[in-house]
């Protein structure tokens, strides 16, 4: 059985329904991510397991043990907000230190955690800082700290990166995942950006208006999308309606074409004529809009050399690998 | 560049009148009474202010100023502080009626306050005559101290609420699941955290309302018709009483209490830095 | 925070109440006796009655110090905010720097209590060239000193939010003089803030009994002073006379409170 098994739980507030019937499956030692659109339920998901809102029925599992009737306190489980929720009036070291303190650990050992903690996250030298001399992502990584050294039978993350920028998102993104199979920690992780979802999980869970929609690893969510929600939100897939991808491919389509941007290729000696309408250059790669048969499509064509580049207006034609395409619901 | 100088003197020039004013009303008169307070008959010196130390009189004033002060604000603030919180835990309809009518009654103080406590609790009030027939108001009465401290704490509590209302927004919710997370009860929460995060805001609260209640002068007044004993009572007194006038005592008395004022001011201002709100 | 449920919530519930009846209680008692024929050693009075309020309505010498005190709290917004606009104005487009000192100078009026100001002022303008003790003008100027603190915070509050630099300079690159930006765009801009400072200096003003008693008396009776001269007079007059001033404050702190809600 399952580490971590969420069975048939219902929220709802104010009589309207946040989700229903929810079942969820978390292995020992995996890093789960729940991705979706800000509302679709999977912060209330993930404050439901850890005990800080209460749940309306059905039953979380941890570790063969159902942990609804715990409060917060005895569940053993680690939680890092996205706003860090650093105690203001301690320092560093304190805020680590205070799980071990509310655990009455004995002082010595308390300490010498702590500095093991904060060794793993490289903030040894502030352990004497207050939360307000240090910058978001040091902040983060104190939380994370923090929320460590109890030794949680689980940790939740809920959007820890998404108060930083860019840069140190990347970085933090890669510590996390780092630290995470280090200590083969069970973690389920909450973000509405799918690119962290994509590179750190081990099994991504999709969520949308309180439902589970798809669940799988990344390369099955980015490559065979369920439905349409699920080709809208992951990759930047061009949407067809059933005309218009008809149009595209000269033979009669009932339901909705999703076809990624980079599995079409733009050449001189492809199948279809087309005119380039636009291009926007986004790093390594360049992004073209072109019309085809009186249809948009984005594509994605890796930046080698200048050389290459099809400027506006110039007629080029392409190809689209016909393995690629997907038929979604 | 020159018409910017130009602009700039303009601009100075518009400070001018508020600057006459304020000499005016609220400079000259407090210079008049330091350099006052040390003259006397005697010429130049301190012999006003050892006059006031040697006095059992005013500092039975003093003493009681202070009292009264202490107590109203310590409980105004206990009962702001666990009405300021709770407001919080309402909902929004019910924490915005009473937030709007705590600042509406924080304007009833002075002389109509003292004329409702008069006619509740006053010798003939109706309050009075009802608890003396219940046998429960022993030898309570309100032109005592212990009745002027509850006046007191009356007008302390709506200004204690609306200054500590915005304090509790600093205690962010997120610190208690945390703490609860971390296996913190929600006692150990308070003790921990909350409290630490708010005493800059309390004592900065506690600082105000005694002040407020250090220099309230109409509330005594009229409740008691100037008999009662405290320091803003004796400095009227010797400027606009029949009797024994004597500016130069009235001066360094007054001295006396814009000392007592302003060490709470500073200490007040330097809370204010130290709130982690202001951060 | 969120609205809590359950036990806790009805412990907070009943807190806020308790709150609300303790702040309530003086307020209803004087009300209820304002109303009352007679009423003494029971739990309700015995009739109930408008008398009062007609005595007291139609008492000449109430309406005089109801209007002398409307009169001295006007003049003193008046002076406050042509005093106080172009300080602020100067301070925050010419001189940021000087707002530190003047956050220091605002300080003053709340460390000197009035009764300290008062020993001063009664021997400075008792007598001689600028003699105004026992005439309302000191006490407008007494007012300003009393009004200003408050002012300058909800002001500066409020030039904060409409980001005063920025207006000014798109309002001259467009043309704009110093002087027709300054009462063109940025004025109007702070009408609705200023009204909200303008009627809660009002609610304070008004219930001002110190300066006005000792340094004006009935030379000049306001109405906290007047209410101060009727002590002797029925106690069911006094309260109508408490429970019509405080209805008054209550509209006035009522519509700044809307207002304040209107603004955003």
């Amino acid at each position: 059985m399952s580490f971590v098994s969420v069975q048939k739980l219902q929220k709802s507030y104010a009589g309207s329904p946040v989700f229903e019937n929810i079942d969820c499956q978390v292995e020992r030692g995996e890093f789960v991510t729940l991705l979706g659109p800000s509302g679709c339920g999977k912060s209330t998901l993930l404050r439901c397991i850890a005990g800080l809102t209460p749940v309306d029925s059905g039953q979380i599992l941890l570790d063969g043990q159902d942990i609804v009737p715990l409060t917060p306190q005895k569940r053993g489980i680690g939680m890092v907000f996205q706003s860090y929720a650093l105690f203001p009036n301690m320092t560093v070291e304190q805020n680590v230190a205070f799980g071990l303190r509310m655990q009455k650990v004995k002082a010595d050992e308390s300490q010498v955690r702590v500095r093991e903690v904060l060794e793993l996250v490289e903030l040894n030298s502030f352990a004497g800082r207050y939360p307000h001399q240090l910058s978001g992502g040091q902040c983060q990584r104190v939380a994370l700290a923090r929320s460590l050294v109890t030794r949680p039978r689980l940790l939740l993350l809920d959007e820890p990166l998404s108060a930083l920028d860019a840069r140190i998102r990347k970085h933090l993104r890669e510590q996390i995942r780092a630290i995470q199979r280090e200590l083969g920690l069970t973690t389920i992780f909450v973000t509405h950006d799918q690119e962290e979802a994509l590179t750190m999980s081990d099994r991504i869970v999709l969520m949308n208006q309180g439902r589970i929609v798809q669940s799988g690893d990344a390369e099955t969510l980015y490559t065979a999308p369920v439905d349409l929600f699920a080709a809208g939100f992951i990759g930047n897939y061009n949407l067809l309606d059933a005309d218009r991808a008809s149009r595209l491919l000269q033979r009669p389509v009932s339901g909705r074409l999703a076809i990624r941007p980079e599995s079409i290729t733009l050449g001189l000696n492809g199948e279809l004529d087309a005119e380039v309408r636009s291009h926007s250059l986004l790093g390594n790669v360049i992004r073209y809009r072109v019309q085809v048969r009186e249809v948009e499509l984005v594509v994605d064509v890796l930046n080698r050399s200048a050389a290459d580049l099809h400027a506006d207006g110039k007629r080029v034609s392409l190809s689209i690998d016909p393995t690629a395409l997907r038929e979604v619901a | 560049m020159n018409s910017s100088r130009r602009g700039r003197y303009l601009a100075l020039l518009c400070l001018l009148p508020f600057a006459v004013f304020f000499i005016i009303f609220q400079i000259a008169p407090l210079a008049w009474v330091a350099i006052n307070s040390l003259q006397s008959d005697s010429g130049w010196g301190l012999a006003n202010f050892s006059k006031v130390f040697a006095s059992k009189f005013y500092l039975q004033a003093l003493q009681r100023s202070l009292e009264i002060s202490f107590w109203s604000s310590l409980f105004g603030i206990v009962i702001a502080t666990l009405g300021a919180y709770s407001l919080h835990k309402v909902d929004s309809r019910l924490r915005d009626f009473v937030t709007a009518f705590a600042n509406m009654t924080s304007n009833f103080a002075g002389v109509p306050l003292a004329f409702a406590f008069i006619i509740l609790l006053g010798f003939n009030g109706a309050l009075t005559l009802l608890l003396k027939q219940m046998g429960l108001l022993g030898d309570f009465s309100i032109y005592s101290k212990t009745g002027l401290i509850l006046v007191y704490t009356y007008f302390q509590i709506p200004l204690g609420v609306l200054l500590l209302f915005p304090a509790f927004d600093a205690v962010r919710e997120d610190w208690r699941e945390s703490a609860a997370l971390l296996g913190a009860s929600q006692w150990q929460f308070w003790r921990h955290i909350g409290l630490p995060v708010l005493a800059p805001a309390l004592l900065g609260t506690f600082v105000i309302l005694l002040a407020n209640a250090l220099g309230a002068y109409a509330t005594v007044y009229a409740l008691t018709t100037g008999n009662f004993n405290v320091l803003p009572i004796r400095i009227a007194g010797l400027v606009a009483g029949d009797i024994s006038l004597d500016p130069n005592l009235a001066s360094a008395l007054a001295m006396v209490l814009v000392g007592l004022m302003t060490l709470v001011t500073v200490v007040h201002q330097w809370l204010l830095r130290r709130s982690y709100h202001a951060r | 925070m969120r609205a809590e449920t359950g036990k806790g919530g009805l412990y907070h519930k009943l807190v806020v109440y308790l709150l609300f009846l303790i702040l309530l209680l003086p307020l209803a008692g004087t009300l209820l006796y304002s109303l009352a024929t007679s009423w003494s050693a029971t739990m309700l009075p015995s009739g109930l009655t408008f008398k009062w309020y007609v005595a007291l309505w139609s008492e000449p010498r109430f309406l005089a110090a109801f209007g002398q005190s409307l009169l001295v709290c006007v003049g003193a917004l008046l002076l406050s905010v042509l005093l106080i606009l172009p300080l602020l104005f100067v301070v925050h487009y010419h001189f940021p720097r000087l707002d530190a000192f003047m956050n220091v100078l605002i300080l003053l009026p709340f460390a000197v209590p009035p009764v300290v100001s008062s020993v001063g002022l009664l021997q400075l303008y008792g007598s001689g060239p600028m003699a105004m003790v026992g005439t309302p003008w000191i006490l407008i100027g007494c007012y300003f000193t009393i009004a200003l603190p408050f002012m300058y915070r909800a002001i500066t509050n409020n030039l904060q939010a409409i980001n005063l630099r920025d207006l000014m300079d798109a309002a001259q690159l467009l043309g704009a003089s110093t002087w027709q930006a300054a009462m063109l765009v940025v004025l109007p801009n702070l009408r609705k803030g200023l009204m909200v400072a303008l009627l809660l200096s009002f609610s304070f003003l008004f219930g001002e009994f110190v300066f006005a008693n000792l340094l004006v008396g009935t030379r000049y009776e306001t109405l906290q002073v007047y209410l101060n001269n009727m002590r002797n007079s029925s106690g069911h007059f006094n309260s109508a006379l408490v429970i019509s001033y405080f209805a008054f404050v209550l509209v006035l702190t009522w519509v700044a409170n809307r207002l304040n809600k209107d603004k955003t």
